[in-house]
């Protein structure tokens, strides 16, 4: 196994930079996502730490050894691509075994290598078929037969599960976290879904036009996101804005907005800011549902109330944005048809600078 | 007494759809006409005159006047040197350029597959596609004058090599191998476009993959570029295999000449010297009808093997 070292890491084509100095540490045996919206650069710095872009500039070290100019081959990764990119004319086993042939392996190894990584994967039945009769799960995990097969130091995965439907999604998302627990490789996976990025990780990188944002486990960036970015990538449905402006209570720092106030939290951060306007991020699962007589809420616009069983989403309309509210459904029922606003303990509010949307320092929410 | 509304049971019938598809799709049906009356009028109303083949024809009389002759003419055939000859020369003469000529596009495609330079890739092709757009009497021409004993470039060569004038083109052992360099040389390069088609097809994924396995550049062309245009080159092959016994007919007219039928001259100008040469409409129409039996049984052949053994075919 092996720990994955990205210092400044650049790419450029032509005069466009698409990648702008990336800094992580992959510890060994760690399974990191790296989440963002399309067009943020993680796949292309996937592909760099294969091998299959070149560097522009800075420094990737795979088990320690700088690999910016050694061949894909010999960095000793494998991948599992979005497609599968399995041989159409061959069938499940040599596909499995194509990389071992590849490198002249004994014949005996590889039989007992792919029957070893099939048992695994439960794909000892399909080992004749080719691609084309398999379903879109079972080309999934011949692809990651592939990967496995090799025991390479590091996987790397690129958006392995969006051509799956959402029910295998979710299967084969169990899958791969329990064949990392088995296998125990280092692994980097790249997704634009965020419940992806959550489940999986034992770290998410969040991403934005070629920068990162935020690096964290799934709850540290769920509770303490970086920025408004973080904030609104994380999370589904996404964190709620609201723009305000901080001024000074009798019992400490309120957010005032649109005629309403609410209450912060007692930081010397959010003390020392009065006057400053500021983005509250609201998480829709942290607020209480009030009705017309509750003090102290904040007044919401209601459109729509969609009940999903155990629980319901609440849209609203704040400040002429959408803003979604989460709650409970059990003993609640009389509560939705009322309702006309929300509270909020003041700690779970995230506050944002509204200029560059950075969180102010000091606030961390313990899990 | 007041009736129900008039409601049709069950699916509707084989007829109606057929109606309901036609005025939903007209357009492309009216598309198709062209392309339905060329068939008819140049492939199907010639059919007709096949008859000729089974009887004693005779021009003034007509094809319907004509009386019957049964098989006489295919016995005539079958009992005719030189149609035994022609046709061995048409089968030598395709299987020449079967085995030399087929694997030349396929060949030339994955050579430009793994040029990197685009300018150089270009320039090759626009060189080799060129003498497709030639006609084929100037190639023979070129022909005729590379081979030629006195001032061809092939001549001189070997003279400076020390060797003396061969006369090619009146060497009947020659002319198969000139006949089917030219071909190569004129339509290699054109249908190499096929399979470069073929190979633009071939996921950039499936390589990616084999790169981060290990796999080089040669690997890389026989396990993956190879086995995917595979398909292609199977159709390919079937489509030719059935062409098998329409020797270029232009071609072996322009080169051929009395010294050389002996290897040269194939079903094709057979029927040309009996047909419109010497009036033998019947001979030819015998002749013509036999090349195209034949070749609709090797179209078969070929399509349900490859049917059986590689899933692709034809139909």
């Amino acid at each position: 196994m092996a720990g994955v070292s990205l210092e400044g890491i650049v790419k450029s084509y032509g005069s466009v930079r698409v990648v702008h100095g990336i800094d992580l540490e992959v510890q060994e045996k760690e399974f990191v996502v790296l989440v963002g919206p399309s067009g943020c650069g993680k796949s292309t710095t996937l592909r760099m730490i294969a091998g299959l872009e070149e560097i522009t500039d800075g420094e990737l070290r795979i088990d320690g050894r700088r690999v910016n100019r050694v061949a894909p081959k010999d960095r000793d990764v494998a991948m599992v691509f979005q497609n599968y990119a399995l041989y159409p004319h061959l069938n499940v086993a040599d596909n499995i075994a194509f990389g071992l042939r590849i490198r002249k392996e004994s014949k005996a190894d590889i039989a007992a290598a792919v029957e070893e990584v099939s048992g695994i994967l439960g794909l000892t039945d399909y080992l004749e078929r080719r691609p084309a009769d398999l379903s879109g799960g079972q080309r999934q995990r011949v692809a990651m037969g592939r990967a496995i097969v090799r025991r390479p130091k590091v996987f790397l995965f690129d958006e392995p599960l969006s051509n799956l439907d959402a029910k295998l999604r979710t299967q084969m998302r169990a899958e791969i976290k329990r064949l990392h627990k088995r296998l125990g490789v280092t692994s980097i996976y790249v997704t634009h879904d965020q419940v992806e990025a959550m489940t999986l990780a034992d770290r998410i990188v969040v991403m934005h036009d070629g920068r990162i944002e935020q690096v964290g486990t799934p709850m540290e960036l769920f509770l303490n996101p970086a920025n408004v970015f973080v904030a609104g990538f994380l999370g589904s449905p996404p964190m709620n804005m609201v723009k305000a402006r901080i001024v000074a209570g009798d019992s400490g720092p309120v957010a005032e907005f649109d005629g309403q106030a609410i209450a912060l939290q007692k930081l010397p951060t959010l003390q020392n800011s009065v006057g400053q306007q500021v983005t509250l991020g609201i998480r829709p699962e942290f607020v209480t549902v009030a009705g017309k007589d509750a003090p102290d809420r904040v007044t919401v616009e209601v459109d729509l109330v969609e009940t999903l069983g155990s629980e319901a989403l609440i849209h609203a309309t704040l400040q002429g944005e959408p803003f979604v509210i989460r709650t409970e459904t059990v003993g609640q029922m009389e509560v939705l048809d009322g309702i006309s606003g929300f509270t909020i303990e003041p700690h779970l509010i995230r506050v944002f600078d509204g200029k560059s949307g950075h969180a102010l320092p000091g606030q961390v929410l313990e899990q | 007494m007041s009736a129900g509304p008039d409601i049709k049971p069950g699916k509707p019938g084989r007829l109606e759809r057929i109606s309901d598809h036609l005025k939903r799709e007209w357009q492309l049906y009216v598309m198709l006409i062209p392309t339905i009356l060329w068939l008819l009028i140049f492939l199907y109303k010639p059919m007709y005159g096949l008859q000729i083949a089974f009887k004693d024809y005779s021009i003034f009389r007509g094809v319907a006047g004509s009386p019957w002759a049964g098989l006489e003419h295919f016995q005539t055939l079958f009992g005719n040197d030189q149609f035994l000859r022609a046709l061995k020369n048409t089968v030598v003469i395709s299987f020449y350029g079967l085995i030399f000529g087929f694997p030349m596009p396929i060949l030339l495609a994955l050579m430009f597959n793994e040029v990197l330079s685009q300018t150089f890739k270009k320039t090759a092709q626009t060189i080799v596609y060129l003498p497709h757009f030639i006609s084929s009497v100037i190639i023979a021409g070129i022909v005729i004058t590379a081979f030629s004993p006195s001032a061809g470039i092939v001549n001189t060569i070997l003279g400076w090599l020390g060797v003396d004038p061969i006369y090619f083109l009146t060497k009947p052992e020659w002319f198969r191998p000139i006949f089917v360099g030219t071909g190569i040389w004129q339509e290699a390069g054109f249908q190499s476009i096929v399979y470069l088609a073929a190979i633009a097809g071939v996921s950039p994924t499936l390589y990616e993959s084999a790169v981060v396995d290990g796999a080089n550049r040669w690997q890389m062309m026989w396990k993956i570029t190879v086995p995917s245009i595979m398909p292609t080159i199977i159709i390919m092959l079937i489509i030719r295999i059935g062409n098998m016994l329409e020797v270029s007919f232009e071609m072996i007219i322009l080169l051929y000449q009395p010294a050389t039928y002996q290897t040269a001259d194939v079903v094709n100008t057979f029927i040309y010297r009996q047909g419109i040469q010497g009036g033998h409409y019947d001979l030819a129409a015998a002749a013509g009808l036999f090349n195209a039996v034949v070749a609709f049984v090797l179209v078969m052949t070929a399509n349900t093997i490859s049917k059986r053994y590689s899933r692709t075919s034809l139909w």
